[in-house]
């Protein structure tokens, strides 16, 4: 990390939406490569989640960079009924890059790619963020993948 | 050569000519358009009653009356089909037929002049009128019959604002007879708290053009004002130019009163929840907080935008946060109530016991759950209290019980020494005074009875507490754990550390409830005789002596004492080395007893300032 990068404040957005229509496996891959470039770009960093028309997604960034950037997902015609559940500072990034969590119709061709994860893989919250915010991204994810693709009962990060 | 252009003129009008010549009418001169009109050729001197064609019998008739009469006349959009060929339908065509007879000066009349003008197209039109104005008068009875029996009052408003019609529901409604002026009625009977705005609101509607939507209180034929809903569109006969407005007015009173009674019940709740001294919430069925009552923030100090959705795990001990976020976690995925008992922090910092309680309500808007956290602060500390001054009875009753033990124990032999000596003295010395004799036998009674009491009291003590069971092998980390858990209060209190090493001796061959109340007393004794200025760091380890006899050493980092010189007794009861720390000073005492009545004996070394380390020698004297 630069060293300037340090004076920038830093803060994590999260949201859950509904997508307007079932993405399929080509607009899956399509947001897939769409993100993590421009996230890429823009030093965006987070994790995505989409099951059945539920999406939710945790962004952390610079606040310069993030709160446009929600202004422009908030109005994608792609999704509608979003709700931003948290906009606060954070000390530091919490994920080291983008990636994006659902289940493929057909996911041979997925296992492979940049930043793709099946639901159940996504790994417990990192002990970086508070409780408070784990417990967050653990029930956006309960949310969207429902109970059965919740964490197996390994201990989380905390205990 | 006049008559012969005229003849010309005649033929090519686009107008039926003929002559019909005579009494038997017939055909003289006939242009090419009445040809047509005919149908089928026509000779020249054929009576018109001959012809085969077209010519309907009532003409026929109409035109000998004519002659006979000398009248003109004219038949308007008379028919005359034009046959089908082949069997299909004939053709309908309409003329204007002029019958005029021709005479000379005052003769008879000798003919008949015939003209017929096509007027097929305007005739089709004027039918086609007709069924259009049929059907009109259809649709307007229809829409008529419509507005008069549905449940609205409709109503037609022009551009200065003037009624210009309002359907009988209105009459009926406002109970006005239907000579009431509806211009001058209808303001007087808006609520007087709703007039000046409904009047405003219609008005600037007019000058905008646009239509408007609003409610009022209108009075009602038994005087009870009741809530409509007032709709119209303008109707628009140039762009922006409004000339009608057409509207309905629906009564909305009851939908009304329903949602001002849910709004009010819904207010009411929400006054209710903020006034409970409690935390009380509500989370949706992703389990994200959407509402906090009042005491919440002044509880936590905090809005509800800085608490969140999740904020409420900040609120308590960390310690306690990453069990209390899985439990809730699961709680949102199986639908199961969440209760647990956790501190939470106040806005000054200070911590107090809550029971945090939530359940899932799931009806038709779908699941939300519904939350309060009871303060039990003081019920939990007073349980605190009273159980650390139970545990201290307990502990003070095991030793007084063992206390009796011991010391029945230790004045047996004063007694038997006492016993030995008086049976010398008796022996040795003569009694002559009969009452002398007396008083020997009552004493020798006299130390019968204390040795038999001593005996009992032991025996009793020893069935109560245990103290006489049977040895057994016993784990030491399994009973200091015990003996810990008795003592948890203190241990959390003092922030102390306990660190057990039993590795070299694993186990012990001793009387259980002995053990018990060694290791208690020396742990509580490191506990109590802790330096203020540092936790309490606790080393328990056993070991073998170099002849293979299990020993026991308990070290703390405490007070320490003055040791008189050794190896006098350290421990006489009630003998107390901080008088300022509580105890009823025979802990100690206690412990030397039993490892000397298993044959062992215990030692110490100390440092003031440092720390004390007792070692105990279970089977060497």
């Amino acid at each position: 990390m630069k060293a300037g990068a340090l004076l920038l404040k830093m803060i994590h957005i999260v949201y859950m939406s509904r997508a307007v229509r079932p993405l399929s496996d080509q607009d899956l891959q399509a947001l897939l490569d769409q993100c993590r470039r421009d996230n890429a770009a823009r030093n965006v960093t987070g994790v995505l989640f989409y099951s059945h028309g539920n999406i939710a997604q945790l962004i952390e960034g610079e606040a310069e960079v993030l709160e446009p950037l929600f202004d422009v997902i908030s109005r994608d015609g792609r999704h509608s009924n979003v709700v931003k559940l948290v906009d606060k500072p954070i000390a530091a990034r919490s994920f080291e890059d983008w990636s994006m969590a659902f289940h493929p119709l057909e996911p041979s061709g997925f296992e492979a790619l940049q930043g793709f994860l099946l639901p159940q893989h996504v790994p417990p919250p990192p002990s970086t963020l508070s409780i408070a915010d784990a417990m967050l991204v653990d029930l956006v994810r309960l949310a969207v993948f429902g109970a059965d693709a919740a964490p197996t009962e390994s201990e989380p990060a905390h205990a | 050569m006049r008559e012969q252009q005229l003849q010309d003129v005649l033929r090519r009008i686009p107008a039926g000519v003929a002559t019909l010549q005579g009494e038997a009418l017939r055909f003289g001169f006939v242009n090419e358009a009445m040809q047509l009109v005919l149908g089928s050729p026509v000779q020249e001197g054929q009576p018109v009653a001959e012809h085969p064609g077209t010519i309907p019998t009532d003409l026929l008739e109409v035109m000998q009356q004519v002659f006979q009469s000398g009248r003109p006349y004219v038949a308007k959009a008379y028919c005359i089909p034009l046959p089908g060929t082949d069997g299909e339908k004939p053709t309908p065509r309409y003329f204007d037929i002029a019958l005029e007879p021709v005479r000379e000066g005052d003769a008879p009349v000798s003919g008949l002049l015939l003209f017929a003008v096509d007027v097929t197209v305007q005739e089709e039109a004027r039918q086609r009128a007709h069924q259009l104005s049929i059907e009109t008068r259809r649709l307007d009875t229809r829409l008529r019959v419509l507005t008069e029996t549905v449940p609205q009052i409709t109503f037609t408003v022009d551009a200065a604002g003037k009624y210009e019609y309002v359907s009988p529901q209105w009459y009926y409604f406002t109970g006005q007879p239907p000579t009431a002026d509806l211009n001058a009625i209808w303001p007087l009977l808006i609520h007087p708290d709703d007039r000046l705005r409904v009047l405003y609101q219609s008005d600037s509607a007019r000058a905008a053009g646009i239509g408007w939507s609003y409610e009022y209180r209108l009075r009602r034929h038994d005087g009870q004002y009741r809530w409509l809903l007032s709709r119209a569109l303008p109707e628009l006969h140039a762009p922006d130019q409004a000339v009608f407005w057409h509207g309905a007015l629906t009564e909305i009173h009851d939908q009304r009163e329903l949602a001002e009674a849910l709004r009010r019940g819904e207010a009411e709740l929400r006054f209710l929840a903020d006034s409970i001294p409690e935390l009380i919430w509500t989370a949706t069925a992703e389990g994200f907080i959407d509402y906090y009552n009042e005491y919440t923030a002044e509880y936590s100090g905090l809005t509800k935008d800085e608490l969140g959705p999740t904020g409420w795990i900040n609120l308590l001990d960390p310690s306690e946060q990453a069990g209390a976020a899985r439990r809730w976690v699961q709680s949102i995925a199986s639908g199961q109530p969440y209760e647990g008992l956790f501190r939470m922090r106040r806005h000054d910092g200070r911590y107090r016991w809550h029971i945090i309680r939530a359940r899932q309500l799931a009806d038709e808007r779908g699941p939300r759950w519904f939350g309060a956290c009871t303060d039990v602060d003081d019920q939990h500390r007073l349980r605190e209290v009273l159980q650390t001054q139970y545990d201290e009875l307990a502990r003070t009753n095991r030793d007084l019980d063992t206390f009796v033990y011991t010391a029945s124990h230790d004045l047996k032999q004063p007694v038997l020494n006492l016993r030995g000596l008086f049976e010398e003295l008796r022996r040795s010395a003569s009694f002559d005074d009969p009452q002398e004799s007396q008083i020997v036998h009552m004493v020798d009674e006299a130390l019968g009875q204390l040795d038999a009491t001593l005996q009992e009291l032991a025996a009793t003590v020893q069935d109560q507490r245990g103290l006489s069971a049977p040895v057994e092998t016993l784990d030491l980390r399994s009973v200091a754990d015990e003996v810990l858990l008795g003592l948890r209060a203190q241990v959390q209190e003092s922030d102390a550390v306990v660190e057990l090493d039993f590795s070299a001796a694993p186990t012990l061959i001793y009387g259980r409830a002995n053990l018990r109340s060694i290791l208690h007393n020396l742990f509580s004794n490191a506990l109590k005789f802790a330096d203020p200025g540092r936790p309490p760091h606790i080393v328990v380890r056993s070991a073998l002596t170099e002849s293979g006899q299990p020993i026991l050493t308990v070290q703390d980092n405490g007070l320490g004492m003055e040791l008189p010189g050794r190896p006098a007794p350290v421990f006489q009861p009630f003998a107390r080395q901080h008088p300022h720390i509580a105890g009823a000073g025979v802990g100690m005492y206690l412990v030397q007893r039993i490892v000397a009545s298993r044959g062992g004996h215990l030692d110490v070394t100390s440092t003031v300032g440092q720390g004390t380390t007792f070692t105990v020698y279970w089977f060497e004297a």
